[in-house]
Formats: structure tokens, sequence, C-alpha cells
């Protein structure tokens, strides 16, 4: 099972990406998404500052409702510890 | 080796020595907790060769040498030189190595030969467990069971004899009121007590009540009572998926809160679930709980509460907001860590005194209940809210759930003097019908904030304010948020986990019973809440407290002056609602909120509210 399918729901992406303009940061950042695998992707915050973005992008692996994959079969299931 | 006298511990001989020219901090936090526990500990100075140190070793003839390096750079020569130097001085065969620091990484210790390595977000206990033999009780002081009670010791005596004795003449009145009329809201709640005795004992009058109930629903919620078509956007639980909830609780009893939380295990901080969906509320609720929360709060769809009516069995909902009914509340707290606060919230709609039924039969320690609120700022109507809203509080009180007094018509642009006076209004109406009310005030960069000036040059002294007029009107409990620090958390998850952390240390020190935060989700809309921003504004929270310590927050002046203003707001707007004589009818006259404010009178519900026969 991909570790992608152990991930409770989302997975944030924070970096800093060199670009023009905060449209082009966004679209750049939606573009790692894509490359990443992650067809549910969004941007969650983006801010230009000198040089770039500041860009914090999730990817939503599991949406509330969704038919989880943590149950998989060879995946013990996850309780309270920590 | 020697028993120490005091606890019983055997006696270890223990050197300490840094690798580092400068670093020896951690070996003296170790060293300060051997001592206290009896050890006889030598701490070695820094700067010394590795050959010096170890013919110092030698000379001590210790039980253990522990040695710290901070730096990274060239560590494994370095490691593994100094087990070679110990071997060859005949230190082994008494002394066990054990290597720690903020570059060090345990397997790569053992590797070397060491035998511990303790890497840098190691507690000091485990060091100290190490030298005892004894494995790190990990659960000291981080497992929690006991639920306190947030209104114990709390006399809901008035200070302000002017503000109390009209908010209790106003109280009073609307009791008075409400007592003469009915609703469908009551019904419901009346055959839902009804229908949950009969269901398993007596089929078919339980079947009748059922009919009757579905009489009295309406919409999406009254076709699936008649036809079985689920609500929009809803689908059922999955046995599955309910199985998967049960077993979450199989480890309850292991839970142990990260130690760097444990600053929250005696502060009430509460945390909202209501992804839609169970199953995950089960998650996200239990990771809040490791990661030190005292509560969770249910939250349910709004369309649920603009309903007649609420739905039976388990359901998931594809949209904000877990759908409200038995089968799910029992379904969450299954899967929730027991020992935690549960409230499920019955404050603003057309379901409330069901609500309270609800939470009670599900086993909720807390609920949520506000007039005022609800019909100006929530789009229930007044008169229907003030029906449903007495008959909650009498709910409550019967069944012994306190519930909070929410006043978010702040967030709609009502001054919080308005807020505080409805506030105060229902909560002493919920005191003579025998409750516990909890004052919620919103701590927030609200609109009034905003245009008055309150918050123009910090986010203190408007919320201090609000805490210190309130605690000079009556002895109650006072629970901010909900959650706190509306207005002021943006999508940068930094900014916002600051934000809400600030807002809640604000409140545990201005003597808040308890605090409702937001996630660092809070200001982004664009999907659900995840269970990392979740852990972020605890974590935040925790810094935030350890921050400020004993140290507290030092309001301004200001704060003085906007309690006196605040004070002064609330008793004219008492005097208003006294003098009109009719507290719905001061709700529909704008009172406690008009529209310029941004209040409306709600709709839901309106022409629904009938006299007792």
């Amino acid at each position: 099972m991909p570790v992608k399918h152990r991930i409770l729901d989302g997975c944030d992406v924070e970096t800093f990406i060199l670009c023009n303009d905060v449209d082009e940061g966004k679209t750049l950042g939606l573009r790692l998404m894509a490359e990443l695998g992650f067809d549910d992707a969004d941007v969650v915050f983006c801010e230009m500052g000198g040089p770039g973005v500041r860009i914090r992008l999730r990817g939503y692996v599991y949406r509330p409702s969704a038919d989880y994959r943590w149950y998989g079969p060879e995946v013990e299931q996850h309780g309270t510890s920590t | 080796m020697e028993r120490a006298r005091s606890n019983g511990i055997t006696r270890r001989k223990v050197v300490l020595a840094p690798l580092d020219p400068v670093h020896d901090v951690g070996l003296k936090l170790i060293r300060r907790k051997l001592v206290e526990r009896g050890h006889q500990v030598t701490l070695l100075p820094p700067d010394l060769s590795m050959e010096e140190i170890v013919a110092r070793a030698k000379a001590e003839d210790p039980d253990f040498i522990m040695i710290s390096r901070a730096l990274s750079y060239g560590i494994s020569e370095l490691l593994a030189k100094f087990v070679d130097l110990c071997d060859a001085a005949g230190l082994r065969e008494k002394a066990k190595l054990v290597a720690g620091g903020l570059s060090m990484k345990p397997v790569i210790a053992q590797e070397l030969g060491f035998d511990a390595g303790f890497g840098p977000d190691t507690p000091v206990e485990a060091a100290v467990a190490y030298v005892e033999g004894q494995e790190l009780d990990r659960s000291t002081g981080s497992k929690r069971r006991e639920k306190p009670d947030l209104t114990a010791g709390f006399t809901y005596r008035f200070l302000d004899g002017e503000i109390g004795s009209l908010c209790t003449t106003i109280a009073q009145q609307l009791i008075d009121w409400a007592n003469k009329r009915t609703s469908p809201g009551i019904e419901r709640a009346r055959l839902r007590v009804e229908m949950e005795s009969a269901r398993d004992s007596n089929p078919e009058l339980f079947a009748r009540l059922r009919d009757e109930y579905a009489s009295l629903t309406s919409g999406e919620v009254k076709e699936w009572y008649l036809t079985g078509k689920p609500v929009s956007h809803t689908r059922p639980i999955t046995e599955k998926e309910a199985g998967y909830i049960r077993s979450l609780l199989k480890n309850a009893d292991e839970l142990v809160i990260p130690r760097s939380q444990d600053v929250l295990s005696d502060r009430n901080v509460f945390v909202q679930y209501g992804t839609g969906c169970p199953v995950m509320d089960a998650y996200h609720s239990n990771l809040s709980i490791a990661w030190g929360a005292r509560g969770v709060v249910h939250f349910d769809p709004s369309w649920g509460a603009r309903s007649e009516g609420l739905l039976e069995q388990a359901w998931s909902h594809e949209q904000d907001g877990t759908v409200l009914t038995l089968d799910n509340l029992r379904l969450i707290k299954d899967g929730i860590i027991p020992g935690v606060l549960w409230q499920v919230r019955a404050h603003r709609g057309l379901n409330t005194p069901e609500t309270v039924v609800l939470a009670h039969l599900a086993g909720a320690d807390l609920t949520k209940i506000n007039i005022v609120y609800g019909s100006l700022g929530a789009g229930s109507d007044p008169e229907r809210l003030t029906v449903d809203g007495v008959e909650a509080m009498k709910l409550a009180a019967k069944y012994n759930l306190p519930y909070d007094v929410v006043t978010n018509e702040e967030l709609c642009g009502v001054p919080a003097a308005k807020a505080f006076a409805g506030m105060l209004i229902v909560a002493t109406a919920g005191v003579l019908l025998g409750g516990r009310p909890l004052l919620q005030p919103l701590f927030a960069n609200s609109p009034e904030g905003m245009i008055t000036g309150y918050t123009e040059h910090n986010f203190i002294d408007f919320n201090v304010a609000k805490m210190k007029v309130l605690s000079s009107i009556i002895d109650a409990p006072i629970w901010p948020g909900a959650p706190v620090g509306f207005l002021t958390q943006t999508q940068d998850r930094c900014q916002s986990s600051v934000m809400t952390a600030l807002h809640a240390a604000l409140a545990l020190d201005s003597g808040a019973m308890a605090v409702t935060i937001a996630s660092s989700d809070e200001a982004y809309a664009g999907g659900p809440i995840t269970a990392p921003a979740r852990v972020d504004t605890l974590k935040a929270t925790v810094a935030a407290l350890r921050f400020f310590g004993e140290g507290g927050i030092r309001p301004t002046a200001e704060a003085d002056r906007i309690a006196e203003e605040l004070r002064q707001g609330i008793l004219d707007v008492l005097k208003q609602v006294a003098a009109r004589g009719d507290f719905v009818a001061s709700l529909y006259e704008g009172h406690l909120g008009d529209k310029e404010d941004g209040a409306y009178p709600g709709r839901s519900g309106k022409g629904t509210v009938t006299l007792k026969h």
C-alpha cells in the first residue's frame, strides 16, 4: 500500500518558489502538486516577497466521507497511542 | 553501589562530560535531576580532550559515563574514538557508555558501541530512568481520566446589583411568557424521549410515535422519514466504518500526551470537530486529545438548524458539519477517548430542545444554548427560539448538563454590550430554571472592535475588558470562544497559529475556566480542516502558555476604560428591554441588536409557536 494512503486526510507542502508574481507562484505550486501525484490540490496560502512566493499547498488524499483506504487489510488499525 | 537513604533508589556514580567546547546545558539538567534523586554525579568541564575525560572518569570509577555532543561535524569519528579509549582504559568492564545531544542519533550511537544513545527530543527523565534501570514511565502526569466540572465553585450570585436586578426581572418575564407556549420543536423533544424509551421494548408504540414525529418535520428531513430518501450530500455510515470507529478505543488506556504538551494537562482547551464524517471526527478528536485538548465540541451542519426535525441512524456528510443524530453521536462517543469533555451544541435552530435530549442520551457533558444569538445571528425566529430555548434550558437542568451561552452575534456586528446583555438575560433565565450556564464572550477582532478602535493598537484590551466586566457583574464561569481569535487569523499557518495561541493564553491568563481554539486552517475556506492543522494550534497554545507562564499578560489602562463603557452599555440595553416589558418584542425591535448593527431577526420557524391548551 502506498504511504500516501496512510495519510489521514491531507498533505501540505510548504516551500518558497522563485517567480515573478503571486499568480505565477500559484500556478507553479499547483503544477508541483500535480507532479507529486496529488489530484485534489489547492493553494492554502501564497504571499509574494522579494524573489518569489512563500507558499503552502495542500493535497487532499481523503476528504471526509471518502472511501478511506487506511482500512486496507494489511494495515493494522491505528488506535490512540502516540 | 548503595541504597539512597531517602527514596530507596540504588545510588549510582555517574560521570557527565560534554564533548563540545561550551555546550553542556543538557548535562547540567541531567545532573540536577540525578542529584535530586540521590545519585553521585561528577560533571566534567567543557573543552577537555577525550583522553582527559577518560582519565578523569577512570579516577571516579563510575557506573555510567554520559557524554553529550551538540555539534554534528565529525561526530562518528569522535564517538568511535571515545569508545576505543574507554575500552583501552578498562572502563567498559563496569561503566555503561551513553551518548546524547542535539546531533545524536540513537541508532548510530549504539552502532558505534555505546550502550545507549539519546536524541535531541529525549526528556531529561529518560536519561534518569536509564541510570536507574527503569523504563521511562511516559504516562506519568500525562494520562487524564477525571473530567473537571467547569461550573464548580461558582455561586451565580450577581456582584452588580443594578444589572442583576434588571436581568432577573427580564428573565422571569421571558420564562413566564414561554411557559404558556409550545412549538413543534418542544413536541418533537418530548416524542424523542418517548421514542427512545419505546424503541426496543414496544415496537408498535415506537412506530406510532415515529409517525407522529415525522408529521412535525419539514423539508428533506420529512422526505427521509416518509420515503427513506437520504438528505442531500449524505450517505449512511457503513457497518465497516462503524466497526472501525469502535475499534479506535482498543488502545485508549495507552494514550499518552506528548510531554511537550503537558502544560495543557490542567487547562481546559476545547476544539471543534465536525468534518461531516464520524470516522474522521473520531480521529480528529483523538489526535486533538493526544496533543492536549481537554474537550471536543460537536459541530453540526447549518441546514440542520433550519429544518424541523432530526434524522435517525448514522450518516456521513460530504460537507461541513456532522449530522446530528443519536446514532451519530453514540458512534462518535464510542470512538472518543474517555475522560474528555464532550459538548453537543443546541444553540441556534429549530431542534434546540431535542438536541439537548440527544446530548443527554448520548452521554455528552455539556451543551450550548443561546436564544439571542440564534434569533439575531443564526436565522431562527425569535419567538420560536425563545420558547424552544426555555424548554432546552429546563431539559439541561433536568439532565444536569451545563451549557455555554455564546455571543457570536458580535461577528454580525452587534456591539459587545448588546450581546452581553442578551447573554446575561439568557444565563439568568438558565439559573432561575435550575441550570448551570457558562458565559461565552467572543475573543475576536469583531466589527465593533475595528469600528470603535478598541482593537486598533492591540488585541488585549478589548478582550480583557470583556473578562473584567463579566466577572464584575456575576460570579459565573467564563469560557471564551468559540473559537477564540475570530477575524484575526489569516491563511498563513504560522500567523494563524500564533494568533490562536495568544488569544487562548490571554483567555486563560484572564481567569477563563476554559477556552475553545481554532485550527490553523481557521481562515482557509477551500476545504476541510486537516489533522496537522489541529496539532499546529495545540502546539502553539502550549508554546504561548509556556512563554507567559506565571508572568501574565499586561493590558493597558484602556482595558478598564472599555470595561466601564461595556458595563454602561449593558446597563442601558437592559433598561430598554426591561422598560419594554416583553423580551421577545425586544428581540424583534432590535434592543439586543438591530439591522444597523447587522442583526436580523430570523425567519425559520416563524408562526409555529402556539399557546398551550
